[in-house]
């Protein structure tokens, strides 16, 4: 067997608990709630509410996504293999918001509204130029994913981010292939983010930024949010 | 050939992909019959784990990653592949065996026990024949990445599953480049990633000598 030179984490570099800690004084910085309510809600009623925020925090980042990707095939630059991913992403996108919403609205919470977002000039001008904001989009959709998944209390909604997240990691795979080829699967262990480098990586396509879109909706939408 | 008739499986997950509203329910905040029958479709993959305990799922995920991670490097030491190709062959490799020293590691600082490696049976050809090599390759990721995605709401510690939920990414990272491999295009096939329940992963594998 050859010798192999991938650096393997110990498992406590996966969990991250200051990167946790981090997400949850993100998720309150944000105006989400959950940490705060954390200490005056009853342990199931918080894990609920952190369900919840999750959930929501996942929605816009797949409303950014289907977006994007709207606008992608609506500019009409994109062909051949680079045209029939962007569709099937798409349509993928399209489908975890649907579910979410699903999700959220079982719960008898409210999903987000879809905010307004902004994308650089001239991004869908080129086929290049939407591959590569997709190239850096992707990413952060896993790792939100992966850095949310530990904290989330119910299995079945663990299940629905793990089922996800794979999703968008196929999708960083089939980017890469149409960016800079084989191998496109590159990392062992694809990591985990904080949500502060989620929040810096999408806040700039979000008008009026992340905190007051989101923030702000998830006081006033979901019952968690009384500090 | 793995005993998993994957397109019977897509669509019952398409069934099962209603967890939209059903999740919660589970939870005890929603509570439509409709919502919780589905619930339960896709609770029933990560019921058939719980209760084996995070060592027991490890081992078994061990054996998994050593099944994948051989059968990629004989691949590559067969010479079926050259180039980009072969470069992706070897990586994907090199994470499968990745994964399992990970696991191996953890289960030492659990306490359990690592595994002896049996020897593994690969169907007649597979390493002769570049298609059947891929075909098989293409059947073997979701298995992995059912098993991960079935376990990883049973496994207790939370340590342990950040990085579960990390190498079942990495193992759809692989799913997609393996489509790749098979020129199937676009390589992003599905909306949603399946978990299996143990049972359908244990029928998978016991052809190539995983057992228990």
């Amino acid at each position: 067997m050859e010798k192999h030179t991938i650096n393997v984490p110990s498992v406590e570099e996966f969990a991250r608990p200051t990167s946790r800690r981090d997400f949850f004084k993100a998720l309150a910085a944000a105006g989400v709630g959950a940490a705060a309510g954390s200490v005056l809600l009853s342990r199931k009623a918080s894990a609920q509410g952190t369900d919840v925020d999750i959930a929501n925090f996942a929605l816009t980042l797949e409303f950014l996504e289907t977006e994007f990707y709207r606008r992608a095939l609506d500019a009409g630059v994109l062909r051949g293999d680079a045209l029939a991913l962007v569709e099937n992403i798409f349509d993928h996108e399209s489908q975890h918001v649907d579910a979410i919403i699903g999700l959220l609205e079982g719960a008898g919470a409210t999903p987000v509204e879809e905010p307004e977002f902004v994308f650089p000039e001239g991004t869908f001008t080129s086929q290049a130029g939407i591959l590569e904001l997709a190239a850096t989009f992707e990413p952060v959709g896993v790792g939100a994913y992966l850095g949310a998944a530990p904290m989330i209390q119910s299995p079945d909604i663990l299940a629905a981010a793990g089922s996800i997240a794979g999703v968008e990691g196929e999708h960083v795979v089939a980017i890469n292939n149409l960016v800079t080829g084989l191998p496109a699967a590159n990392e062992a262990f694809p990591a985990a983010l904080t949500m502060d480098e989620v929040l810096a990586a999408v806040s700039p396509f979000i008008m009026g930024g992340m905190m007051e879109t989101g923030g702000q909706e998830y006081r006033d939408r979901t019952s968690f949010g009384r500090v | 050939m793995i005993g998993i008739d994957r397109e019977v499986s897509r669509q019952n997950f398409l069934k099962k992909a209603a967890w939209a509203g059903a999740a919660f329910s589970a939870m005890g905040i929603g509570g439509f019959g409709v919502a919780v029958r589905r619930a339960e479709a896709q609770a029933q993959a990560y019921e058939s784990y719980q209760g084996l305990g995070d060592a027991a799922i490890l081992q078994f995920a061990y054996l998994l990653e050593q099944l994948e991670g051989i059968f990629y490097d004989e691949g590559v030491n067969a010479g079926l592949f050259a180039n980009a190709f072969l470069d992706q062959v070897a990586v994907i490799r090199d994470h499968e065996f990745a994964h399992a020293d990970a696991i191996a590691t953890t289960l030492g600082q659990l306490g359990a026990e690592v595994p002896a490696v049996p020897e593994f049976t690969y169907p007649d050809g597979v390493f002769t024949d570049v298609v059947a090599f891929l075909e098989l390759a293409a059947t073997f990721e979701p298995v992995g990445i059912g098993a991960y995605q079935g376990a990883a709401p049973a496994l207790e510690s939370k340590d342990i599953l950040a990085a579960a939920i990390s190498i079942h990414n990495a193992e759809c990272q692989h799913r997609a480049a393996i489509n790749i491999l098979n020129l199937i295009s676009p390589p992003a096939q599905v909306a949603f990633e399946e978990a299996l329940p143990l049972q359908d992963v244990q029928a998978a594998v016991e052809p190539f000598g995983i057992t228990g």
